[in-house]
C-alpha cells in the first residue's frame, strides 16, 4: 500500500456517530407508526373522480336507452294505428263495391 | 422486516451510515440529520427489503443520493479556505491527525460525484465494480471520476503547500 492510500484509509476510516443516535432514529421511526393515517390522498382524489365520471356516464347513457325505448313503442303504436285504419278503409272500400253492384244488378222499370 | 430487525440493522450499520456522509461533509451536525433521514427512509420501505446484503446495499445507495440531494437543493458548499486548516507540526507521529483533518476536508471540498466514489473507494474500501453498482454507473466512470478526484486533491494540496511555504518564507 503506498502512503497516500494508507493516510486515505486512515483519514477516511469508519467512525461511530454521536451518542444517543440509535436511540434518536428508533424514537422518529415509532413517531412515524403512531402518525395518523392521511385519509386524503391523490390517488383517492383520482378513484373519487373516476368513479363519478363513471356514474354520470352511466346515468346518462341508461336515460338515452329509456328514451329509445318509449320511441319504439310509440312508433309500435302509429303501426297499430295505421294498420287499423288500412283495414276499416279496406272495409268501407268493399262495403262501397258492394252497393255498386247492387245498383248496377238492379234492372231499370 | 420487523421492528426489532430494523433496531438491529440501526445498531449494526449506524457506523457505515454515519462515515459515508460525515466524509462527504466533514461535518457532524449534517452528517447525523442524512444518516437519521437515511435510516428512516429504510424503516418506511421495509416490507420490500429482501434480505441482509440488499439492506448493506440499499442503505450505500441511499446515503450516497441523500447527501448529494442536500448538496444540490441545500446549497451546502465546503469549500476549504486555505487558512482554515490546522497548522502541520514538525514532530508528528506514525498516524497524523492534523494530516486526517486535512484530508477530510479536501475530499469534502471536492465536486460530489468524485468526493463519493472517493469515499467509497477508500472509506468503504468497496472495489470499482461495487462502487459501479451502487453509483448505477459504468465501472470505466467510476476510474474517471477516482482519477480525476485524486487528481484534484493533488492540485489543492499542492496549492495548500505554496501558500505555507510562502508563509513561512516571510
Amino acid at each position: 500500500m503506498n502512503p497516500f492510500d494508507k493516510d486515505f484509509r486512515e483519514a477516511l476510516q469508519r467512525r461511530e456517530p454521536p451518542p444517543g443516535f440509535a436511540e434518536k432514529v428508533l424514537s422518529r421511526a415509532r413517531q412515524l407508526d403512531s402518525r395518523p393515517k392521511r385519509f386524503f390522498t391523490w390517488r383517492w382524489a383520482a378513484a373519487a373522480a373516476a368513479a363519478v365520471l363513471v356514474l354520470t356516464v352511466g346515468s346518462l347513457e341508461y336515460r338515452e336507452h329509456l328514451r329509445r325505448i318509449e320511441g319504439e313503442r310509440a312508433k309500435e303504436q302509429v303501426m297499430l294505428a295505421l294498420r287499423l285504419t288500412g283495414s276499416e278503409l279496406r272495409g268501407v272500400q268493399e262495403r262501397l263495391a258492394r252497393v255498386q253492384q247492387r245498383v248496377i244488378e238492379v234492372p231499370e222499370k | 422486516m420487523t421492528t426489532a430487525e430494523f433496531e438491529l440493522i440501526v445498531r449494526q450499520q449506524q457506523g457505515m451510515v454515519y462515515s459515508i456522509a460525515y466524509n462527504f461533509f466533514n461535518n457532524v451536525a449534517v452528517a447525523e440529520e442524512v444518516a437519521q433521514d437515511v435510516f428512516l427512509q429504510l424503516y418506511e420501505n421495509r416490507r420490500s427489503v429482501e434480505s441482509h446484503s440488499h439492506v448493506i446495499a440499499w442503505l450505500r445507495r441511499a446515503t450516497t443520493h441523500r447527501c448529494i440531494d442536500v448538496v444540490r437543493h441545500r446549497s451546502f458548499h465546503n469549500e476549504v479556505q486555505l487558512d482554515e486548516l490546522p497548522e502541520t507540526h514538525d514532530d508528528q507521529p506514525e498516524t497524523d491527525p492534523l494530516l486526517q483533518e486535512r484530508l477530510r476536508r479536501l475530499v469534502a471540498s471536492l465536486p460530489e460525484t468524485p468526493r463519493t466514489v472517493l469515499i467509497l473507494r477508500y472509506g468503504e474500501d468497496m472495489d470499482a465494480e461495487e462502487i459501479s453498482r451502487t453509483l448505477e454507473m459504468p465501472v470505466r466512470t467510476v476510474w474517471s471520476h477516482l482519477q480525476r478526484g485524486i487528481a484534484l486533491l493533488k492540485e489543492k494540496a499542492s496549492r495548500y503547500l505554496k501558500e505555507e511555504s510562502r508563509e513561512s518564507i516571510r
